[in-house]
């Protein structure tokens, strides 16, 4: 057999488990590296003033819409769900793989999420306070919107459970609540060690409310450990029922292209993918420009990319498998309706929708393109694109294409409608800013503990670094 | 109740403390970690974390609130339409399910709180904030005539620092 150099050497193709931190030498570094991102800097102003007029742009289209009337909505009836439901459906889907990542590859011990996944969580936070708003503008009297929680009116009529609406509530109020709570919890260790860290009297006093006197106490971090799996445990299936329930606010209803029993794993699939996406965006440029490139490594992006491959397959069966069923029901309405769909009224639509979500992320099959930031990037965009298409095909042109043909319409976004849609990427990217320079976006404790500990058998160091500790043990350097 | 606090920069150390201390029949120690580590759990051998019955009470309360809230309400004002069931269990699983998940999160995080004795209003005796940092500490709870011995225990493996806390 020839000689062969390490395999890791030629082909790094590390099992997702085994993803390690080999820049990284002890829990000092861990700690003065990850809390230097938190000072403040002119790029982090300038963004953050992006953001902040961003939304301020959709806070204004909601002003003048709650004045004129939902009217001034692109709606055409009977497209009476336009980008305010699209939308809507988008951000929950950036949302989900936050948890997905946290909890699903916490219960897998998947290595390359420690890195990421606080900032993972922190987008599904967010995300799902984003896609929360939309809703509630499109009831069109938002002061009502207190109607949606489950509680009797007057007459004592409560509101109808085996309604999707229904469960809708229920599910994201659910999820939100979960979230945030795994994202509080797995801050509190971190929040202790800002505690510590801290000098301005004020400061630490809001930090130690915050940490809750947490003291890295043995017993504190076993109960923890417990509590952390729980939540996980958790926290995997409510991933997969939010964009299930989601899913069955259009599959519950006769509607061409939305009456199909494949919506569930079709939207979580999807969600999971639009949200690694999403990850990258912004993953990307942070570990740039805080020069995090030793955190979230080659490797790290590298399996990452691999599960967005992977959750692009799965979504791409889906599209497939939905114009399959179309032509096997032999029902006109959705043979009719799926073709319209690709070479009618809708086509560019749902050519975005395949070429970004189906087509380019096929390029991942390239190991040479998993590991190149830029690319991912790159691809990152056109699936945030493809994604928002993606609940673009399914609202729209089955609404203007329903049964009858004399109700077959056209749809076109108003500007208030692309107010909206650019207000909540304001209203997102400002809570997300805001987080990033106020707690850590890698999580602390959970770096250290891929770590290897100090130890006094290897002269003082962890045992990565023992073999460079010998020589200078040796000329009695070290203790 | 006062003691002897110790600081260690290395885990094996602080291993080798724990375990001596343990030898020499001192029973009340606090051991602080910056991080979650099996050998000091080894070393303490606690009792296993009851946090897994806060989660299964409170899971099992929130899906029989979901089931229940679902087919009581439907129950209150009985209207059949299109000659569906009143109260149809399949619908309200979804309801039971996001409940059990609701209840059960938060019961699990209650007992985090109440058996990790968190929110703590005031830093305890013997916590020192280089533990959240990236030293390992041991504070032992002992009767002062004992601390010359806890110490000496302490000082023998390779202490960053040794004090008396109070």
């Amino acid at each position: 057999m020839a000689t062969m150099a390490h395999p890791d050497a030629r082909r790094p193709n590390l099992p997702s488990a085994d993803v390690q931190l080999p820049g990284v030498r002890d829990y000092e570094q861990v700690d003065n590296e990850i809390t230097a991102t938190l000072r403040p800097t002119g790029g982090w102003f300038l963004g953050l003033g992006v953001a902040v007029l961003c939304m301020l742009i959709g806070a204004a289209a909601w002003t003048y819409q709650i004045y004129w009337g939902l009217g001034q909505a692109g709606y055409a009836p009977p497209v009476m769900w336009g980008v305010y439901i699209i939308t809507f459906v988008f951000w929950v889907g950036i949302g989900h793989a936050g948890t997905l990542i946290s909890a699903i590859l916490y219960l897998f011990r998947a290595g390359f999420r420690t890195t990421i996944y606080r900032c993972a969580e922190a987008m599904t936070v967010f995300a799902v306070m984003t896609a929360g708003l939309f809703p509630i503008i499109h009831i069109g009297r938002p002061w009502k919107f207190f109607w949606l929680i489950p509680y009797p009116n007057w007459r004592l009529i409560w509101p109808q459970f085996k309604s999707p609406l229904v469960w809708d509530v229920f599910a994201i109020s659910t999820y939100l609540t979960v979230s945030t709570t795994f994202l509080y919890i797995g801050l509190i260790p971190d929040l202790a060690v800002l505690r510590d860290r801290e000098t301005n009297p004020v400061r630490k006093r809001i930090l130690a409310f915050l940490s809750l006197g947490w003291r890295n106490s043995e017993r504190e971090w076993r109960h923890f450990a417990r509590a952390y799996l729980f939540l996980a445990a958790f926290s995997t299936p409510l991933v997969l029922s939010v964009h299930s329930v989601v899913s069955l606010d259009f599959a519950s209803g006769i509607v061409p292209g939305w009456h199909a029993t494949i919506f569930p794993p079709y939207f979580v699939a999807g969600a999971i993918f639009s949200g690694i996406a999403m990850v990258f965006t912004i993953i990307i440029p942070l570990r740039k420009w805080w020069r995090l490139e030793h955190y979230v490594t080659l490797n790290h992006l590298d399996a990452a990319a691999k599960m967005c491959l992977f959750t692009s397959g799965v979504a791409g069966l889906a599209y497939l498998t939905e114009f399959f069923i179309a032509w096997y029901s032999g029902n006109p309405y959705e043979q009719q309706y799926f073709w319209n769909r690709v070479f009618g009224q809708w086509w560019w639509s749902a050519w975005i929708l395949l070429i970004c979500n189906m087509v380019l992320p096929l390029s991942l099959f390239s190991q040479r393109l998993r590991r190149n930031p830029t690319w991912l990037w790159i691809l990152s965009l056109f699936i945030n694109l493809g994604m928002w298409y993606e609940r673009f095909v399914i609202v729209v042109p089955s609404l203007s294409h329903e049964f009858e043909p004399w109700q077959w319409t056209h749809y076109m976004p108003s500007w208030v409608d692309m107010a909206f849609l650019l207000g909540s990427f304001g209203w997102f990217f400002m809570w997300f800013l805001l987080f990033a320079k106020q707690l850590p976006l890698m999580a602390l404790a959970e770096i250290k503990e891929i770590i290897p500990p100090k130890m006094h058998a290897f002269g003082g160091v962890g045992h990565h670094l023992a073999a460079e500790a010998r020589p200078a043990a040796a000329k009695g350097g070290h203790h | 109740m006062a003691g002897i606090l110790a600081a260690y920069r290395e885990l094996d150390s602080t291993v080798h403390a724990i375990e001596e201390l343990k030898r020499q029949n001192f029973r009340d120690i606090d051991v602080y970690t910056p991080v979650p580590r099996h050998e000091l759990e080894h070393a303490v051998h606690p009792p296993q974390s009851p946090v897994r019955r806060y989660t299964l009470v409170g899971g099992l309360l929130g899906a029989t609130f979901g089931y229940w809230v679902s087919i009581w309400t439907s129950d209150y004002w009985p209207l059949v339409v299109g000659g569906k069931a009143i109260a149809s269990w399949i619908p309200y699983t979804i309801i039971g399910f996001e409940m059990m998940v609701l209840v059960g999160a938060l019961a699990t995080v209650a007992g985090m709180f109440i058996n990790s004795r968190i929110p703590k209003l005031s830093m305890t005796v013997g916590y020192d904030p280089r533990f959240s940092h990236g030293d390992f500490g041991i504070f032992v709870r002992c009767a002062p005539d004992r601390a010359a011995a806890a110490e000496q225990v302490l000082r023998q493996h390779n202490p960053v620092e040794v004090r008396g806390a109070r």
